[in-house]
C-alpha cells in the first residue's frame, strides 16, 4: 500500500538528486580547471593528495590499481578542457592535462595514454562512481574507448567494485569544506538555476566569468562580481 | 507450487551487495582467476572477498553460489581444486561446475556441498541430465539457452531435478561450452581461460565516422553513425555471408524472458538467473530490482509490470531467444 | 602400438550419391584404419542417409576398415533425442555390430559399461575427467580441436595408463561451435523449420568473411567451423612421441584419398611433415592451419615451432 504523497516526496527527491548530480558535475568541472591553471607542480601536489586520500578510503580498489601493470590512461571528456590522466600500477598518480582538439575520439593519444576513456564529463564521473551502466552507455555510443580495451574494462571493474563518491571524498580532505556538500546537495536546485542564469545573460567573450561564479561556489565565500 | 528463485549475477563485492539490496535469492560469482568463465580483469572475489560476501548475504538470507565453471587444464587440476575447497570451506551455498572430472572430484571430496551443472556444461537433453545427477548428485542443471519452453516442459516432467534458466542478459547462440569461436581468433577460450572475445584481444577504431570492433586482427563490426554498438563477441558480430553484411550468428541484443514468467512456471522451472557478472553494480541494481518486482508480482498473482530494462541492454533491443521455435 | 588414421564423419550436406561414392572409394582406395559414419550436425539431414548406411557400413568393413558410428552433437528436441536413443539401444542391429562414437552427454549417459569411443565434441581437458569416461568404457577418446600441446601430451600420457587410446583431429576445418538455430537457413533469410536444405550447396561448407573482406569462419547448418584447414602434418611427430595413437582426418570436398595417403607416408616414416603439409596446402585455397596446438589462435600458422615444455 502506497501512500500517493509519498511517491510524489520521493519523485520530487529523485528529481532533487538529479539536479544535485547535474549541479555537483559542474562544480568539479569548473574545479578541475582552476586545478589546470594551479601549474604543474601545484596541481601535482593537489592530486598527490587526492590519491593518497582515496587511497586510505578505497583500499580495495588503489591496491588492485597497484597491481596492475604500468599503464596510463587518458580520461578524456569531450565538453571539457581538462582531461585526467591517469597512470595505474606501482606508480599510481592522477594528473591533469589539457584536452586535445580532435575531430575524433581515437586520434592518436601522442604516447601520452595506452588507452583513452571519452564522453561528456557527467558521464564519465558517474562511470569513475560507479551510478551508470558503462557498457549500456557504450552501446549508445555516448561513451567511447581507444587503444588498451582491456586497460579500460580492468579500471571499470576495478573502480565499480567500490562504493565511491568521488566529490565527497575530494572535498573532505579540504577540511571544512567537506561539510558544506551536504548543504550543496540539499540547494542544488537553486544553484544550478544561478548557474544556468549566468551562463545565459553572459555574453560568449564574457564567458570566462563563469569559471569564477563557479569557483565562488564551492567555498560559498565572498567574492567578486563578475 | 514454489515461488521462483532469483539468481542474480556479481563480478565484486559491490555488486554482491547491489544484487543482495535489489532483492537477489541468490548471489553467483567466481574466484580471481581462470576456474570461472566470467575471468575478466579486475573482476572476481578473493577467498578474503568471498568470506565476507558470504558473511553478508547469509545474514539476509541470501544464498551464495560459486560458479568453478572453465574446465580445468590437463596437468594442473589445482587451482580447480582448491577452488572446490575454498568454496565448501567459506560455506557457500552451492558450487556450480562443469567438467565430469571436477564434478567427480567435488562429489568424492564434498560429499555435503551442493552441486549445480553449469550451463557451460551444456546438458540439453534428459538423458544428459540424469548422467549428472545419479553419477555425482547434481541437484541442480542450469540449462543451455537452446532448449524452447515446451522442450524445457517436457525435460523436467521426465527428470527429477531442479532447473534454473537465463531470463535475462546476454544471449550466447551457440550452445554454451562447446565453443571455440574465441579461441580461434584469440588463442583463449572460454572453456579453457574463462574468457570469450576478450578484451585483451579487443581494438576500436574509428572509420570516419563509423566505429569498427576488431577481435584477434579480425574485424567483428563496423558501426555506422549513431548506431547502437554492442559487445565484440565474435558471434554477435557482423559477418559477410553470401555477399551480405549482416549479423550472421545473433543481433546485438539482450534475453528477456520476463513476459514468458507464466510459460517458465508451467514448465517447472525452479530458478531464473540474470546473466551479467561482468556488468556493473548499476545495471545489477536496476534488473534485479526490475526482476523482484515483476517475481513478486507474479507469486501473489498480480499482473507483472511493464518494466523498463531497455536502457540496460546490448544493442537495445531484446529478445526471447531460444525459448521460442521462431528464434532456430 | 602402431599409430592409426581415422576418417571422421562427413559434416557437411553431400547428395547421397556423393557420400556413397565417396565411402566407396574410402573403401577402396584410403589408406585409413577407423571410418567414423553418421550425421552428426543435423538431424533433418540424417534420413537421407539412413537409407545407404547399412550398405555403406558394410562396404567399408567389407574393405577392412574398422567403423563406428557417430551420435548427433546436439541433441535438445524430442526428434533429436528419438534418434540419438534408437542409434545407442541395445538392439539396433547396426549399432550392435559397430562401436559408437558418443558426440553428446545423452548418448554417452545410454553407453555406460559398453565398449565406446569419445568424440570430439565431448569436453575432455583434462586426466581426470578422461580417467572417469575410461572407467565407464570409453576405448578411445577424440580431443577437442582447441587444446594445446600441453594438455595433448598430459592427456595421452594419462590416457596411456587407463589403457585409452587418444585421438587428435591433423586434418580439416576445425568445428568450433554447434547451435540449435541454423546459420545456413538464416543467411538465406529462412528459418530452420523449413530451410529447403539450402546448406546442400555448400559441400564444403558456407564461406563466412569479415566486413573488410577477410575470410574467416565456415557455416555447416547449424555448426560454425573454421575457415583454415587444421593440418598437424608438420606436428605428427611430435604427437605421437606423446603418444598419441590415432590420427583423425575430417572429409572436406579435398581428395581425401590423397591426403590419407600423405599421412600415412607420414606415420610410416616415408616423408617428412615440411613436405606432406606442403602438398596438401596446394590441395586448397584455403590456408593451413595449427595455431590451437601451439597455445595461440586457432587461425594462425606457426611455421616451425619445435620448442615445447
Amino acid at each position: 500500500m502506497r501512500d500517493p504523497d509519498a511517491v510524489l516526496d520521493a519523485d520530487a527527491e529523485s528529481i532533487a538528486d538529479g539536479r544535485a548530480r547535474l549541479i555537483e558535475a559542474e562544480l568539479s568541472r569548473a574545479g578541475l580547471g582552476l586545478v589546470l591553471r594551479m601549474g604543474d607542480r601545484g596541481s601535482g601536489l593537489l592530486l598527490d593528495r587526492l590519491v593518497r586520500l582515496l587511497a586510505i578510503r578505497h583500499p580495495r580498489a588503489f591496491v588492485a590499481m597497484r597491481e596492475m601493470p604500468d599503464a596510463r590512461v587518458l580520461i578524456e571528456p569531450t565538453d571539457a578542457r581538462v582531461a585526467l590522466l591517469l597512470r595505474v600500477g606501482p606508480e599510481l598518480s592522477l594528473r591533469l592535462r589539457p584536452c586535445q582538439a580532435r575531430k575524433d575520439g581515437a586520434a592518436a593519444t601522442d604516447g601520452m595514454a595506452d588507452a583513452v576513456i571519452s564522453g561528456p564529463y557527467a558521464r564519465l564521473l558517474d562511470l569513475l562512481e560507479g551510478r551508470i551502466d558503462g557498457d549500456a552507455l557504450f552501446f549508445r555510443r555516448e561513451l567511447s574507448i581507444a587503444g588498451d580495451t582491456a586497460l579500460i574494462v580492468a579500471l571499470r571493474n576495478t573502480l565499480d567494485g567500490e562504493e565511491m563518491d568521488l566529490l565527497a571524498d575530494a572535498l573532505s580532505f579540504a577540511g571544512p569544506l567537506a561539510s558544506l556538500l551536504p548543504v550543496l546537495r540539499r540547494n542544488a536546485g537553486p544553484l544550478l538555476d544561478r548557474l544556468a542564469d549566468a551562463r545565459r545573460l553572459l555574453p560568449p567573450p564574457l564567458k570566462w566569468g563563469i569559471a569564477r561564479i563557479e569557483a565562488r561556489l564551492p567555498g560559498f565565500g565572498p567574492g567578486r562580481e563578475a | 507450487m514454489d515461488r521462483f528463485e532469483l539468481i542474480c549475477p556479481a563480478g565484486t563485492p559491490a555488486a554482491l551487495r547491489a544484487a543482495v539490496e535489489a532483492g537477489a535469492d541468490a548471489v553467483y560469482l567466481g574466484f580471481r582467476d581462470e576456474t570461472n568463465a566470467r575471468n575478466f580483469p579486475g573482476l572476481n572475489f578473493t577467498r578474503q572477498d568471498l568470506a565476507e560476501s558470504i558473511a553478508f548475504a547469509h545474514a539476509r538470507r541470501v544464498q551464495v553460489f560459486v560458479a568453478i565453471n572453465t574446465y580445468p587444464e590437463a596437468g594442473n587440476l589445482a587451482p580447480w581444486h582448491r577452488a572446490v575447497d575454498d568454496a565448501a570451506r567459506l560455506k557457500a551455498d552451492a558450487v556450480i561446475l562443469a567438467d565430469l572430472g571436477l564434478l567427480d572430484y567435488a562429489a568424492r571430496t564434498h560429499p555435503e556441498l551442493r552441486l549445480h551443472l553449469s550451463v557451460q556444461a551444456s546438458a540439453a537433453n534428459a538423458e544428459a541430465i540424469r548422467l549428472y545427477r545419479d553419477a555425482f548428485g547434481v541437484r541442480r542443471i542450469v540449462l543451455p539457452r537452446v532448449l524452447t519452453v515446451p522442450e524445457i516442459a517436457k525435460l523436467n516432467a521426465e527428470v527429477d531435478v531442479e532447473t534454473e534458466v537465463f531470463v535475462f542478459g546476454g544471449l550466447c547462440p551457440m550452445a554454451e561450452g562447446r565453443c571455440s569461436l574465441s579461441s580461434y581468433a584469440t588463442g583463449l577460450s572460454p572453456n579453457k581461460q574463462g574468457v570469450c572475445s576478450p578484451a585483451s584481444h579487443v581494438r576500436y577504431e574509428p572509420r570516419g565516422k563509423a566505429l569498427a570492433s576488431t577481435l584477434g586482427g579480425f574485424t567483428i563490426n563496423v558501426f555506422g553513425e549513431g548506431e547502437n554498438a554492442g559487445y565484440p563477441t565474435l558471434c554477435k558480430g557482423r559477418f559477410v555471408a553470401r555477399d551480405t553484411a549482416a549479423y550472421l550468428f545473433e543481433e546485438p541484443t539482450s534475453l528477456n524472458a520476463m513476459d514468458l514468467l507464466p510459460e517458465l512456471k508451467s514448465a517447472g522451472v525452479r530458478a531464473l538467473k540474470i546473466e551479467g557478472r561482468q556488468r556493473g553494480k548499476a545495471y545489477i541494481g536496476a534488473v534485479v530490482r526490475a526482476y523482484r518486482e515483476a517475481l513478486d508480482a507474479f507469486a501473489a498473482g498480480r499482473p507483472v509490470p511493464r518494466i523498463d530494462l531497455q536502457a540496460m541492454v546490448e544493442g537495445g533491443t531484446q529478445t526471447t531467444g531460444a525459448y521460442t521455435r521462431a528464434w532456430r | 602400438m602402431k599409430p592409426s588414421l581415422t576418417l571422421g564423419p562427413v559434416l557437411f550436406n553431400w547428395s547421397v550419391d556423393r557420400w556413397c561414392d565417396f565411402y566407396a572409394r574410402i573403401a577402396d582406395e584410403a589408406p585409413v584404419d577407423t571410418v567414423v559414419v553418421g550425421e552428426i550436425v543435423c538431424h533433418k539431414r540424417a534420413p537421407f542417409f539412413a537409407v545407404a548406411m547399412q550398405s555403406v557400413v558394410e562396404r567399408l568393413a567389407a574393405a577392412g576398415k574398422t567403423v563406428w558410428l557417430a551420435s548427433p552433437i546436439l541433441v535438445g528436441s524430442e526428434r533429436e533425442r528419438a534418434a540419438m536413443r534408437e542409434l545407442v539401444s541395445p538392439g539396433n542391429a547396426l549399432s550392435d555390430a559397430t562401436m559408437i562414437e558418443a558426440n553428446d552427454m545423452g548418448a554417452l549417459a545410454l553407453l555406460a559399461g559398453r565398449p565406446h569411443a569419445v568424440g570430439p565434441t565431448i569436453n575432455v581437458y583434462n586426466e581426470a575427467t578422461l580417467g572417469w569416461l575410461a572407467g565407464r568404457g570409453a576405448v578411445a577418446v577424440s580431443l577437442p580441436a582447441e587444446l594445446p600441446a600441453a594438455s595433448v601430451a598430459a592427456l595421452a600420457k594419462a590416457a596411456a595408463g587407463v589403457g585409452t587410446a587418444v585421438e587428435v583431429q591433423a586434418w580439416g576445418r576445425a568445428p568450433l561451435a554447434i547451435s540449435a538455430r541454423c546459420y545456413h537457413a538464416r543467411a538465406h533469410g529462412l528459418h530452420k523449420d523449413g530451410c529447403q536444405f539450402v546448406c546442400a550447396g555448400d559441400p564444403d561448407g558456407m564461406p563466412v568473411a569479415t566486413m573488410d573482406g577477410q575470410p574467416f569462419l565456415t557455416v555447416n547448418g547449424t555448426q560454425t567451423l573454421s575457415h583454415g584447414y587444421l593440418c598437424l602434418a608438420e606436428e605428427l611427430e611430435e604427437l605421437t612421441a606423446m603418444g598419441v595413437g590415432r590420427f583423425r582426418l575430417s572429409p572436406q570436398v579435398v581428395d581425401m584419398v590423397r591426403v590419407a595417403e600423405a599421412f600415412r607416408d607420414l606415420l610410416d616414416g616415408r616423408r617428412e611433415g615440411g613436405a606432406v603439409a606442403a602438398e596438401l596446402a596446394g590441395l586448397t585455397e584455403a590456408p593451413l592451419v595449427n595455431g590451437f596446438f601451439h597455445d595461440s589462435a586457432g587461425a594462425r600458422r606457426i611455421v616451425g615451432a619445435s620448442h615445447r615444455v
